[in-house]
């Protein structure tokens, strides 16, 4: 029964500021869940977090907290998002607001699994000691990507890998489900059989997220193509076309 | 470098041990693994694993040097302008000199055109002294189709310096500075390749033929990506002895009917 | 379970447990010899295992302001410093205005093109380009060329750092006159000697040497780009086990991220454009295609377009995707007119 009412409760969603997406996804993404981006390289993943990451800060007000392992995080577009997005306080966005709103967006990079989990776990603990408040409310957290922190670990003659890849994704979900966080991480492609690609990380790693979602783009156009492998309560298969 | 061993690289006693006590002996085995699978393997934190990478990763890397320091080492060694004359007039204009030295040159040509005649050729010219335009050196010759003739190659000689191959011995020494190994499968030829890298300097060795590379690979295995494969990496090694030691390397292939091997 | 993340090896860990410890507060008063006993392991291991939980559980309560992560930057933080950031210009006007300026720091970027269509070349530039004095619009840093197949020319790069000078003479005419006294005296050996070389003939030494730039670029604080030509040639042959191979590749990838950003440089990898056969027909991709793609900042693309050279940006998380045409010339990498086309090979 709690359950049952715990979940309905939960049922928030965050726009991703991407209307596609949001028809797509009956809303946004959902508060409380782990949402995968899988795609090849360049389809539009890291885009689309920052769409996001722009999104919540601006419409929300919302924390946003982005772990990047790529040198991906370009606050430039971020900028440039927010310039877009027209649902903003004031009809002019001065640049008061571009700093109120950045200034929501925090970036870590990370290069190894470890300091990942770390991160992770600093944020737990903040966000269980209540140090923020109110507006500032962490309320995004975004992994880019999570796949290359893992593959390095993944595979040879151990499970080790494999154990601290499934325990980094429960440790997501928990901190998403307790402390209301959408949480994001991106995760690419390999070669599969019959050279058609496939989404790395495993057989393991497919049941993990609550939400997986794969994305493509025809070469030379801005135009992505986003279907639902995986939904809690949405039927796998449905796809969106949009543009970045 | 690949092949250092761990127990020779300074490491703390305690990690040495460790790693022996793994069966990882070389640097090579140390750094095929990545840092998450030492640790594991090895059952130490992954702080002592990164700082025992870090020590290995530092002596098996290359040499610090400046593209500066480069070129003048290379002014320096350079013997004959960095080329070996080949006494043909027009080749060697077109070369700049004669065959470079510190790359892998190629002949190739259809059967019976005379590229063995021209391998013995240049062994010669390589072992003779500097006063008749030679290295002055020794020579690796690498014969894998038995095509080797000394004979033959004293009567070019004969021909071609009678000075030097009148006088009393020097035919025989000349002959005596050309070493000829016969590999008879291919794995040997890579252990060759790996021991000639090591001792060419400290043996005077100023020219390398390998006569032919197509020989040693027939056989060994079907046509395709595995050959590719091989050959590749024989390639590569081998332009590798050439720029290290900076001196001239012939090889020969075939030519047959418009398809190289 | 917090013992789950701390970087010590699963046997280790494994030990802790049986011996009944399960959280950070239950190891924070023991001494090490203490832990040893118990655990029935060295005095040191003891003293490491009880160095990393310290380390845990320091990082776990974040310090004062921006609290909720140590050592992360706002966006707005990062905005400004982006703008302060220089990129190294490729001589090439088109190619950089489609670059944003020109190679970024603190980005790995990732140039793939066919054998012959110039990628060593700019390579060479660059690491001459970024050698450009402060008052030129440059770095005024030092390069580090990691040469993997032995492409390096020394006399190309002599001849490229002349042609640089003579540019920077050549511009300083249209400066003002206080730069007169700044005026270039630069030799191109000069150029030669900021250029550290290290050719690499295995994976391994590949490898050892990536591992070692971290403790080689803290000593030589002035590095500004490493290029590394070309970075997946090693990889290429001689690998059984591939799963291993994609391990060790993005086990590399992620420590060349990590110095591009600890080090704010820019970190060019050059590699090879193969062909792949799928459904029929031939495609080119690179070398490594699927295990490497994701292992960059951005990706540029050099394809012949009829008989002229041509950039494309495959990849970036700012800039738009766009071509631009290039010319290599005797001077190095130049814009592209008219004059400067492929000569066909008779």
């Amino acid at each position: 029964m709690e359950l049952l009412e715990d979940v309905q409760q939960n049922k928030q969603v965050l726009s991703t500021g991407c209307e596609g997406i949001d028809m797509l996804l009956q809303g946004g993404l959902c508060v409380g869940h782990l949402t995968e981006l899988v795609g090849p390289s360049s389809s539009g993943k890291t885009q689309i977090c920052l769409k996001v990451a722009s999104r919540v800060a601006t419409r929300y007000m919302g924390g946003v907290v982005f772990i990047d392992t790529g040198n991906s995080f370009s606050p430039l577009r971020i900028a440039h998002f927010i310039n877009q997005i027209p649902d903003t306080i004031f009809k002019e966005v001065e640049q008061n607001i571009l700093e109120k709103v950045m200034s929501q967006i925090l970036c870590h990079s990370v290069f190894d699994i470890f300091a990942m989990l770390d991160v992770v776990h600093q944020l737990e603990y903040s966000l269980r000691s209540q140090v923020q408040t109110g507006a500032d409310q962490v309320r995004l957290l975004i992994v880019d990507s999570i796949s290359s922190l893992i593959t390095p670990i993944l595979g040879g003659s151990g499970p080790h890998g494999r154990a601290l890849m499934i325990s980094a994704g429960f440790l997501l979900k928990k901190l998403a489900h307790e402390h209301n966080l959408a949480v994001v991480v991106t995760n690419h492609m390999v070669g599969g059989e019959g050279g058609i690609l496939k989404p790395a990380l495993g057989e393991s790693w497919k049941s993990i997220p609550h939400v997986r979602l794969l994305l493509s783009r025809d070469p030379g156009s801005s135009i992505c193509h986003m279907s639902i492998l995986k939904h809690s309560y949405m039927a796998s298969g449905r796809a969106a076309r949009f543009m970045i | 470098m690949a092949n250092k061993l761990i127990s020779e690289m300074g490491l703390p006693t305690s990690i040495a041990n460790i790693f022996a006590a793994r069966n990882i002996t070389t640097a090579k085995e140390a750094l095929s693994l990545t840092e998450f699978e030492l640790m594991e393997l090895l059952d130490v934190g992954m702080a002592r694993v990164t700082s025992a990478v870090a020590h290995i990763s530092e002596i098996v890397s290359p040499p610090t040097q400046t593209a500066l320091s480069l070129m003048e080492q290379r002014v320096q060694n350079e013997y004959m302008a960095g080329h070996l004359p080949t006494r043909l007039k027009g080749l060697d204009e077109a070369l700049g000199g004669g065959i470079p030295f510190g790359v892998l040159t190629e002949l190739v040509g259809p059967p019976g055109i005379g590229k063995t005649q021209f391998c013995l050729k240049l062994s010669l010219l390589a072992s003779l002294p500097a006063s008749y335009g030679g290295l002055d050196g020794r020579v690796i010759y690498i014969d894998a189709e038995s095509k080797f003739s000394s004979r033959r190659m004293i009567e070019i000689g004969s021909k071609s310096f009678p000075e030097i191959f009148h006088v009393e011995g020097m035919a025989k020494e000349m002959a005596g500075r050309i070493l000829v190994l016969r590999p008879t499968s291919l794995s040997e030829f890579t252990e060759s390749l790996q021991q000639i890298k090591i001792s060419l300097l400290q043996n005077h060795v100023k020219l390398l033929v390998i006569d032919s590379m197509a020989a040693l690979v027939t056989g060994e295995y079907d046509q395709g990506p595995t050959r590719q494969h091989s050959l590749g990496w024989h390639i590569s090694f081998i332009k590798s002895i050439a720029e290290f030691s900076r001196i001239p390397i012939v090889v020969t292939n075939q030519w047959r009917a418009g398809v190289k091997l | 379970m917090e013992l789950a993340r701390l970087p010590i090896s699963a046997s280790q860990r494994g030990k802790l447990i049986s011996a009944g410890y399960t959280s950070f507060s239950s190891l924070s008063s023991l001494s090490p010899s203490t832990l040893a006993q118990d655990l029935k392991i060295s005095d040191n291991e003891a003293l490491e295992i009880l160095r990393v939980v310290s380390q845990g559980s320091r990082l776990d309560k974040p310090d004062g302001s921006h609290a909720i992560v140590n050592g992360a930057q706002t966006a707005w933080d990062m905005l400004h410093e982006e703008e302060s950031l220089k990129c190294i210009t490729t001589s090439c006007v088109d190619l950089d205005d489609i670059l944003g300026g020109g190679i970024k720091c603190k980005e790995v970027t990732e140039i793939g093109g066919v054998p012959g269509i110039g990628k060593t070349q700019l390579g060479i530039q660059l690491a001459v380009n970024v050698q450009i004095p402060v008052n030129y619009g440059g770095l005024g840093g030092k390069a580090i060329y990691i040469d993997t197949e032995g492409s390096f020319m020394l006399e190309r790069a002599l001849q490229i750092a002349e042609a640089c000078i003579e540019d920077m003479s050549g511009n300083s005419d249209f400066l003002q006159k206080d730069f007169q006294s700044c005026q270039v005296k630069a030799q191109p050996k000069d150029f030669l000697q900021n250029i550290f070389y290290f050719r690499v003939c295995s994976y391994t030494e590949q490898i050892a040497m990536i591992n070692y730039l971290d403790k080689f670029i803290s000593e030589h604080k002035d590095v500004n780009v490493v290029i590394i030509d070309s970075v997946t040639f090693h990889f290429r042959q001689d690998f059984d086990d591939l799963a291993l191979r994609t391990r060790l590749l993005s086990g590399m990838a992620l420590k060349l991220m990590k110095l591009a950003k600890k080090f704010s440089l820019a970190v060019v990898l050059l590699n090879q454009v193969t062909t792949k056969h799928t459904e029929g027909s031939f495609q080119l991709t690179l070398a490594l295609g699927d295990s490497w793609s994701h292992s960059c900042t951005n990706r540029v693309i050099l394809y012949w377009n009829g008989d002229e050279r041509y950039a494309y940006i495959d990849k970036s998380p700012s800039l738009r995707s766009a071509s631009a045409p290039y010319s290599v010339t005797g001077k190095g990498i130049r814009t592209a007119t008219s004059k400067c086309k492929r000569i066909k090979i008779m």
